[in-house]
């Protein structure tokens, strides 16, 4: 019984813990911040130097696909 | 410093701040981080309100952003190979919380509760066809064409859904090409979009096409759109710059293309047996190129419960139009009807988050609960673009009435409704703000919309003549460059707005501190 | 080279909409059908008593009511052509054959229509209570469905709206007789236009222009005696001794009625032997084919939307034989390069003139020179700079091509 009152002790007060946790994350905006300044940027810089295909050496076929008609 | 008043601090507490301009009201602008539009922290709604938000809204959505990945997914690591792959997935898949945060700004009790389901369905959409591309594309598959990528028809994002529902029990999906990477980031991150545009006009297009046009050929300009389906249908919908774009759009995909014309003058009774023809040809081409035949059963199902949907939109807008008990605000109820109509029935979000507004609604109607008590005005807001395109039910009796009704549903698709076919029908307007009860206009002026500049002398006469109160938004879409970013920044169109308010009628602000804020930097 | 002998007069008709011919015509008691686009078949507007008129608006270069209607971010083509009818410009019309082809000409069409229903009161700009507007709706494509509809829609908003209203004979006889005057239009065109297909031109791009936008302006029956008279003249003409062009080039672009810039571009050392624009006269003068079998407006609407190289036309196959379609007749022409010029806010070839500047230089190695550009050109400095840099690279090309 005791281990049980323990057990359930505990668990309120991660649940409690974990509940204002989640309130000062979602409170403050942290989630907001951390993204904006953070993982943006991170990620932008990611993009901004990834290697892209020249899509302007694509090449421009005039026989490659047949002419969609169905009259 | 004001002495605080103990009975007005447990109010606030229990209940948020009043609505109000006098001392102690809201003052949401405050709440702002300069420029960012970050928060310092979020607003106190009152015990309930706030911590449904923080639980029901917040933290509900972070979790099925999630639960929707695994539900949707046919690998989850594809989902973080897509997020690396992409500058439109990875910069704004994470912020969507904070669009949420924008579109439900100081709302309270069934507003707030309404217009999230709203927010929520666009989202759940949105991973459906996220997880749709990363299944299929071949950049994230070691350049293999898996059955996802057999199984997917791309099509140009303003062709409607609802015409690949033949195909949809047969396991093909369809995929609006440029809805996610282009529509919805400029919703969710404006930050992402002028990459796009750049693009394009580094390889020689002026600036002043329409810039959905622009961002939309940037994509493939940049190498920014998944390879995931091995066929693309195009149409015209809706104006001369989305003609064009396909020209950008083919070259750089190289792959089999089929245009769908749809007509200009739609009223003409003559120009709908062509418009019945066209949409079969291309059923025939999506047969051809899937060997799949056309299925009515599939067309039938889904036309169903589309319609069903069209049904339930109608009550709501008989319940907007005809009392103050309508829940949603203007924004989850715009952007709900362009995403729902457009992407059509590919997941059941839509209905499930229309029961659920639904009820929210019939509470409120029931019990006279007025959402937004402190409404002075009811505007109409005007363009090209707006959620009254496909207003009609398709007939499911015959193939011939499914056919007939089919084209004229096309011929009003999204921006062309009002726009094309004879200028009288931007000037619906009228009948519009007599069917929604409205007392105001709010004209979203797209300075590179050809079509709606064309009729700007004609809506400044028409409005003196019938003395309607009516103020411009002129904006570029997502550019801000175009013209001066002064003229068009946010700042400046609330600018505008509250000038308007205040020289025109008169009025004083509810929330003085959302007057002048800066919020130039956010997403 | 001798100067033409009717030039002086042919530009002389083309100061105003409202020229001499037209008056001539009017006062014939023929009835004067406006249009804008090609798509519009100009010779269903010229069947016996009434004649059609492409409509221009020359010398507009700030229009500005036209502006307050349709806002300065429109195409300054359609703004100067509602600023010409708010001027009463365009009283004369009778008629005009309205085409949704694209946005801005479109939205002009609109404001001149004498009744938008109830929406907006009626601003009655062209003031002849005789005129009416109608709209054809021109199908994107060229397949049996489009031809189909196009026809469709021809007798219903072109043929029986000018029978209803003027009493015009429409019937498959007139129409015969129509395609042949109208042929007998083009081959005259065409045979003065096959002498700039020669190594030393005997006519110049300039002169050329002129002479085929008379022939859009003016009723037919009244310019054919002087189009016969210069086509016979054009026989004897010597060309100048020494070539007085650096390089040819084809003009390729969106709408362009204005013969000064032709003679902007010439000057810069660059002779125009082929118009591959809206009022030229490569798809314009292509002669009408009557087929047996197939009524003679069923080929009337078939000729027209398969000569068309609009970039409008949204089929792959379509698009993509439009850039070669510029290049063959870069190499009919004997031209050294393309000259590509959208007008500024015309989104059909702001985009096609993209594509166009790089599929034309890798894939068939012709220079381009891609430029926008105004309706009426003010700013010809900076375009002149910008020809005599392409002619420039042009020569260069060719002294490394001959080592």
């Amino acid at each position: 019984m005791k281990k049980l009152k323990k057990a359930l002790l505990k668990f309120c007060l991660i649940f409690v813990l974990l509940n204002v946790g989640l309130f000062v994350i979602f409170f403050f905006d942290l989630d907001g911040k951390l993204l904006f300044n953070v993982v943006e940027p991170f990620l932008k810089k990611h993009y901004d130097n990834m290697e892209r295909k020249d899509t302007l050496a694509e090449p421009y076929d005039l026989d490659k696909f047949p002419k969609y008609k169905y009259d | 410093m004001a002495k605080k008043n103990p009975i007005k601090a447990v109010k606030d507490f229990w209940y948020g701040k009043p609505h109000t301009a006098e001392e102690g009201g809201r003052r949401l602008g405050e709440l702002y981080e300069d420029k960012t539009g970050l928060l310092k922290h979020r607003e106190w709604r009152g015990v309930k309100d706030t911590f449904y938000y923080m639980y029901n809204i917040w933290g509900y959505n972070y979790v099925h952003m999630v639960l929707d990945i695994l539900k949707y997914s046919n690998n989850p690591i594809d989902f973080v190979k897509g997020t690396w792959r992409y500058r439109w997935m990875g910069q704004t898949y994470l912020p969507v919380i904070h669009w949420f945060e924008r579109g439900l700004q100081g709302m309270r009790g069934e507003a707030l509760e309404a217009s999230a389901w709203h927010y929520r369905a666009m989202v759940s959409a949105s991973i459906h066809q996220i997880c749709n591309f990363f299944n299929a594309d071949t950049r994230l598959h070691g350049g293999k064409q898996n059955e996802a990528y057999k199984h997917t028809i791309y099509a140009n994002e303003t062709t409607c859904g609802t015409l690949f529902y033949p195909w949809k029990d047969a396991g093909y999906q369809y995929l609006p090409m440029e809805m996610i990477p282009y529509f919805v980031t400029c919703h969710v991150n404006s930050h992402t979009v002028l990459n796009y545009i750049d693009a394009v006009q580094s390889i020689g297009l002026p600036g002043d096409p329409c810039p959905m046009c622009q961002a939309e050929s940037g994509l493939f300009v940049l190498d920014d759109v998944p390879d995931s389906a091995p066929i693309i249908i195009t149409c015209n919908e809706a104006c001369d710059a989305s003609v064009s774009t396909h020209t950008l759009q083919d070259w750089f995909a190289n792959k089999p293309l089929f245009a769908l014309p749809i007509p200009m003058q739609f009223d003409d009774p003559l120009v709908k047996k062509y418009c019945m023809n066209e949409i079969e040809e291309m059923w025939k081409f999506v047969e051809e190129q899937t060997g799949v035949p056309f299925s009515w059963e599939s067309m039938k199902k889904y036309l169903e419960r589309q319609n069903k949907l069209q049904r339930d939109e109608w009550e709501k807008w008989d319940v907007a139009s005809k009392t103050d008990y309508y829940p949603i605000n203007g924004v989850a109820q715009a952007l709900f009807r362009i995403y729902s109509t457009q992407y059509g029935i590919q997941t059941s979000c839509w209905e499930e988050a229309s029961e659920k507004v639904k009820k929210i609604m019939y509470k409120c109607v029931e019990k006279k609960i007025n959402p937004f008590p402190q409404t002075r005005h009811r505007v109409i807001a005007w363009s090209c673009m707006d959620s009254l395109m496909f207003d009609m039910e398709i007939r499911t009796d015959s193939y011939e009435n499914m056919l007939e009704d089919m084209a004229t549903y096309h011929m009003w698709a999204p921006m062309r409704r009002m726009a094309v076919g004879g200028m009288h029908h931007i000037f619906e307007l009228w009948d519009y703000m007599k069917r929604f009860n409205c007392d105001m206009v709010a004209m979203y002026d797209q300075l590179q919309c050809k079509g709606m500049q064309g009729v700007h002398g004609l809506f400044e006469d028409e409005f003196r003549k019938r003395n309607i109160n009516a103020f411009w938004i002129p904006h570029a879409l997502p550019d801000c460059r175009t013209v001066s970013r002064a003229e068009i920044s946010r700042a400046e169109i609330r600018r505008q707005i509250n000038d308007y308010m205040t020289t025109v009628m008169h009025e004083e602000p509810l929330d003085p501190s959302l007057l002048d804020f800066d919020d130039s930097m956010t997403w | 080279m001798k100067d033409l002998k009717h030039l002086i007069y042919f530009e002389n008709l083309l100061q105003e909409a409202n020229n001499e011919l037209v008056k001539q015509a009017k006062a014939e008691g023929k009835r004067a059908i406006g249009y804008t686009c090609y798509f519009m078949p100009e010779v269903l507007l010229d069947l016996p008593g009434c004649f059609s008129v492409r409509l221009r608006a020359p010398g507009c270069t700030s229009p500005d009511i036209a502006t307050y209607y349709l806002s300065g971010r429109v195409c300054h083509y359609a703004r100067s052509l509602l600023e010409r009818a708010l001027e009463g410009g365009y009283n004369f019309l009778d008629a005009q054959m309205g085409t949704e082809t694209c946005t801005a000409t479109c939205r002009f069409q609109e404001h001149i229509q004498q009744k938008h229903l109830d929406s907006v009161e009626d601003m009655r700009i062209i003031d002849n209570d005789d005129f009416f507007c109608t709209f054809t709706d021109v199908p994107f494509k060229n397949s049996e469905n489009s031809y189909q509809h196009f026809e469709t829609q021809l007798r219903a908003h072109v043929l029986e709206p000018l029978h209803e209203h003027f009493g015009i004979d429409i019937s498959d006889e007139t129409l015969v007789k129509a395609v042949e005057d109208h042929n007998e239009v083009c081959r005259l065109i065409n045979e003065i236009g096959e002498y700039r297909k020669l190594d030393n031109p005997t006519i110049t791009g300039y002169e050329f222009h002129v002479i085929q936008l008379v022939s859009l302006c003016c009723p037919k029956y009244l310019i054919l005696p002087y189009l016969r008279e210069t086509a016979e003249e054009m026989k004897t003409r010597e060309p100048n001794l020494k070539k007085e062009f650096r390089c040819k080039v084809v003009l390729a672009g969106s709408e362009n009625d204005d013969p000064d810039f032709t003679k902007l571009v010439e000057g810069c050392g660059a002779l125009v032997v082929c118009d591959r624009f809206c009022y030229g006269a490569v798809e314009s003068r292509q002669p009408i084919v009557l087929e047996e079998g197939k009524s003679p407006l069923r080929c009337i609407a078939e000729h027209y939307l398969k000569t068309s190289n609009c970039p409008r036309f949204m089929p792959q196959d379509e698009m993509r034989a439009r850039k070669k379609r510029l290049a063959d007749l870069a190499k009919e022409y004997h031209a050294d390069g393309v000259i590509v010029a959208s007008n500024k806010f015309c989104e059909y070839w702001s985009y096609e003139r993209v594509i166009d500047t790089f599929i034309l230089k890798r894939d068939y190695g012709i220079p381009v020179c891609s430029i926008e550009k105004e309706y009426i050109n003010s700013a010809s400095g900076q375009l002149r700079t910008r020809f005599q840099a392409f002619v420039e690279s042009i020569e260069i090309k060719q002294i490394q091509e001959d080592k």
